[in-house]
């Protein structure tokens, strides 16, 4: 079942959130890498969220959307939000070398977000090698699957080896399954998904080599994890790190993204007490009539110029 | 016919900018008083000495440095598996980024003598001897190592003489400074320094060579680099030796055989000669691992299990997991390396007072097979070896009989390991059997581990899986036998 049939992409407040986060960081790159040509190229499904966002926010014109499913492509096509949106029909893995070759994308960078709605696999990982080694100069890669420890093995004792499967020798010998449990996995998977990134770089001497800018792990239902990275033109590499280093980069947040659904009153309600010179506290939501876990009171704080403002139309 | 290339000048021959190319009348009428300039460029012997060895060996070049300072500071005696000397005092901290190298080591430094006769002159002279257990044979090794790592280096040592005074003196390289003046000799200057805080040396290397940016940014290199310190040096570090890397202290690998009343590691040992110099021979080899039920290659290549022959000189692991000519498969009557012949390990350490009696190549990464000793040796490894295929060859015809066998051999460190002239295994009782059939089929590989992880665990081979799924149906539709 493809991921457009179980959920209404747009609903998920965390994932809405890493979103923008995301694009919050390439917005700040435009200052140090020359982005005025950037393509984008994603899974767009038929909700196009971030393609909207791409166009919007960075005004990015050219843009392919992935689609493997018979019918999604029908849907996605149907459903591209601009003119300029291109919709190829197949497998990532086959797409993404055609689109190397592709004269309308050709040297100028991309924005790649592949945004898969399962776990880190084989074939995500051949994708991430085939990008890293073919992408453009100053292309931005952004990766996002699902991190939920079972994915990955039944058992935590499977799971070390698992990794070493997919990712080879970046994984540490020393790597235990109590690293490969519930929240300790999605760290790990990001930690050694950026170390194959970096090393896969490394191995094919990329001139600007590649810079780690994205780590975002977040929630709704599944456990999820975004990460990527830069992969800056030699002259922009100094400039990328530094910026991705200083300590306002946005898109590696330290804490999981969980942020609650809260109906459109309670959102509001809550926004109109941010910000705040004080941390808000449960009797501070209490006070205003309602409840909410304190996890949850501080995802919202933290995020609320990111959270989401849904309305449903009841017909 | 030789020709001399007269006026061949250094740097023609470094910026090919003219090829020479003779004329008959011209070689005829201009080369009766020529001689050919034999005195190299730094900068080609810079290139050159740095061209065939790998970043990564360039650093255990240094290890062995100090390896072999501990070595002398523990008096020199042999690394066989059975002598006893403890390296716990010892420690190599390595410590590097995309930006710098550093090493450091508490061995009792370097002193002003080894810095000027041989750690800084260019090859060792001809009438040195060494009798010291060593391996750092060719003197050639912490200069390689540094010009190979980066272009602004400082070796700093600090050592107590023999009025128990400390010394502390440094040699700062910049190389783009050092290329820049040909003439010999070609030295390097000592300055006195500040002592470090134990006696021992420290190698700081700035400026570094892209390839040791690029290996430096990697941490793929960084876990080979681990992987490989905790092989090469398991001998040492089993003796106490610690090395660490960016703080984390490596964990030496365990080298271990299965033994049982059926199975009993081979542990021999003997002396040999070369050239007046006497060489202890170790070799030890059995059953690590039950051979494969398939001799299918496997999704694991072979290039990543720890099965073959591994050779040791003086203690410091030169070739690891060898299923190649270089240990004998394919050549001399064995035969070549097969998936079949997997479980086996085998490990030959050779201990010589003088390294240049050690079938050693320059960078330490193989073994010179020409190498009498080593020539010597090899029978022995082979008579092992033949035993080993011979009963994985038996054991095609009585699996379940060997398998029960295999189950109750136990991993016993090769340091607990009796003398034993040969290599026991099971004789085994061959059974007829049907007539087998061999399936082969392709599936996407998100199905296959889909079901594996459905049949019990996501890492299961994918012949296990094919049994498994066959079982599965086969009960299921044509019942129990």
């Amino acid at each position: 079942m493809s991921s457009f049939d179980a959920i209404n992409y747009s609903l998920r407040p965390s994932k809405s959130i890493q979103r923008q986060i995301v694009f919050d960081g390439v917005r700040l790159l435009a200052d140090v890498m020359d982005l005025d040509r950037l393509a984008y190229v994603g899974f767009g499904s038929i909700w196009f969220t971030d393609f909207v966002i791409a166009h919007k926010l960075l005004r990015i014109d050219d843009m392919v959307s992935i689609e493997s499913d018979e019918i999604g492509y029908s849907r996605a096509k149907f459903n591209a939000p601009y003119s300029t949106v291109r919709v190829e029909h197949g497998l990532s893995a086959v797409i993404l070398p055609k689109l190397f070759d592709d004269s309308l994308l050709a040297g100028r960078p991309w924005m790649l977000w592949l945004d898969y709605d399962y776990e880190l696999n084989d074939s995500v990982r051949d994708d991430v090698r085939s990008v890293i080694e073919n992408a453009p100069v100053d292309s931005i890669l952004v990766v996002t699957f699902n991190g939920l420890d079972k994915k990955y093995g039944q058992k935590p004792v499977e799971r070390p080896d698992r990794l070493r499967e997919l990712l080879g020798p970046v994984v540490p010998d020393e790597l235990t399954p109590a690293f490969c449990k519930a929240e300790e996995m999605q760290i790990t998977l990001a930690r050694l998904g950026i170390d194959f990134m970096k090393s896969i770089a490394a191995d094919i001497a990329r001139p600007g080599g590649f810079v780690p800018a994205f780590r975002i792990l977040y929630r709704d239902g599944a456990p999820m994890v975004t990460i990527g990275g830069i992969l800056p033109v030699r002259g922009a590499a100094r400039g990328v790190r530094d910026l991705v280093n200083a300590t306002s980069w946005p898109s590696w947040p330290s804490k999981p993204i969980t942020a609650p659904p809260l109906t459109m009153r309670e959102a509001a309600v809550l926004q109109s007490l941010l910000p705040s010179k004080t941390k808000l506290s449960r009797t501070d939501i209490q006070n205003v009539g309602f409840d909410l876990e304190d996890e949850q009171i501080e995802a919202f704080e933290t995020y609320y110029r990111q959270y989401p403002a849904f309305a449903q139309i009841v017909s | 016919m030789a020709f001399n290339l007269c006026k061949y000048t250094k740097s023609r021959l470094l910026n090919h900018e003219t090829r020479w190319a003779p004329e008959a009348n011209y070689v005829a009428t201009e080369l009766t008083d020529k001689k050919a300039s034999a005195n190299p460029t730094k900068t080609f012997f810079v290139k050159m000495i740095t061209k065939d060895i790998l970043l990564e060996d360039s650093i255990l070049d240094l290890i062995d440095n100090s390896v072999d300072g501990a070595w002398r500071s523990e008096g020199s005696r042999p690394m066989g598996l059975s002598e006893g000397a403890d390296l716990s005092e010892y420690s190599i901290s390595i410590t590097l980024s995309p930006t710098s190298f550093r090493i450091i080591d508490n061995y009792g430094g370097m002193t002003l003598d080894d810095a000027v006769n041989h750690a800084f002159s260019f090859g060792r002279q001809a009438t040195e001897t060494n009798e010291d257990y060593s391996i750092g044979v060719y003197g050639i090794g912490m200069k390689r190592a540094v010009f190979k790592l980066g272009t602004d280096i400082k070796i700093r040592s600090t050592f107590s003489d023999e009025n128990k005074q400390r010394v502390a003196f440094a040699v700062p390289i910049n190389v783009q400074t050092w290329v820049t003046n040909d003439a010999p000799p070609w030295d390097f200057d000592i300055e006195s320094d500040e002592p470090l805080e134990q006696d021992g040396v420290e190698i700081v290397a700035n400026g570094l060579t892209p390839g040791a940016v690029r290996s430096f940014e990697s941490p793929s290199f960084l876990q080979n680099l681990r992987r490989t310190i905790a092989r090469d040096y398991t001998l040492h570090m089993h003796r106490g030796l610690k090395i660490s890397i960016n703080g984390s202290l490596v964990v030496g690998a365990q080298i271990e055989l299965r033994a049982s009343e059926d199975f009993t590691p081979m542990h021999v040992e003997y002396k040999d000669e070369t050239e007046g110099m006497e060489v202890s021979i170790e070799i030890i080899g059995g059953m690590l691992a039950p051979p494969p039920d398939s001799s299918e290659p496997d999704e694991k290549a072979d290039s990543e299990n720890s099965f073959g022959w591994y050779v040791g000189c003086n203690g410091r692991i030169v070739l690891a997991a060898d299923k190649t000519s270089v240990a004998g498969w394919g050549v001399d009557g064995w035969p070549a390396w097969h998936p079949q012949y997997a479980g086996f390990l085998g490990l030959v350490l050779f201990t010589a007072a003088n390294p240049a009696a050690l079938p050693l190549t320059t960078t330490k990464r193989n073994v010179d097979t020409a190498s009498e000793i080593y020539r010597r040796a090899r029978p022995r490894m082979r008579d092992l070896t033949r035993k080993w295929i011979d009963y994985t060859n038996a054991r095609k015809q009585a699996p379940d009989e060997a398998k029960a066998k295999e189950k109750d051999a136990a991993l016993v460190s090769i340091y607990q390991l009796q003398k034993v002239d040969a290599v026991k295994l099971p004789a085994l009782t061959a059974r007829s059997a049907p007539a087998p059939a061999n399936v082969h089929y392709a599936v996407p590989v998100t199905r296959m581990k889909k079901l594996a992880k459905a049949l019990g665990s996501i890492n299961l081979a994918y012949r296990e899986v094919g049994l498994k799924s066959f079982d599965y149906t086969y009960n299921d539709l044509v019942g129990e036998e």
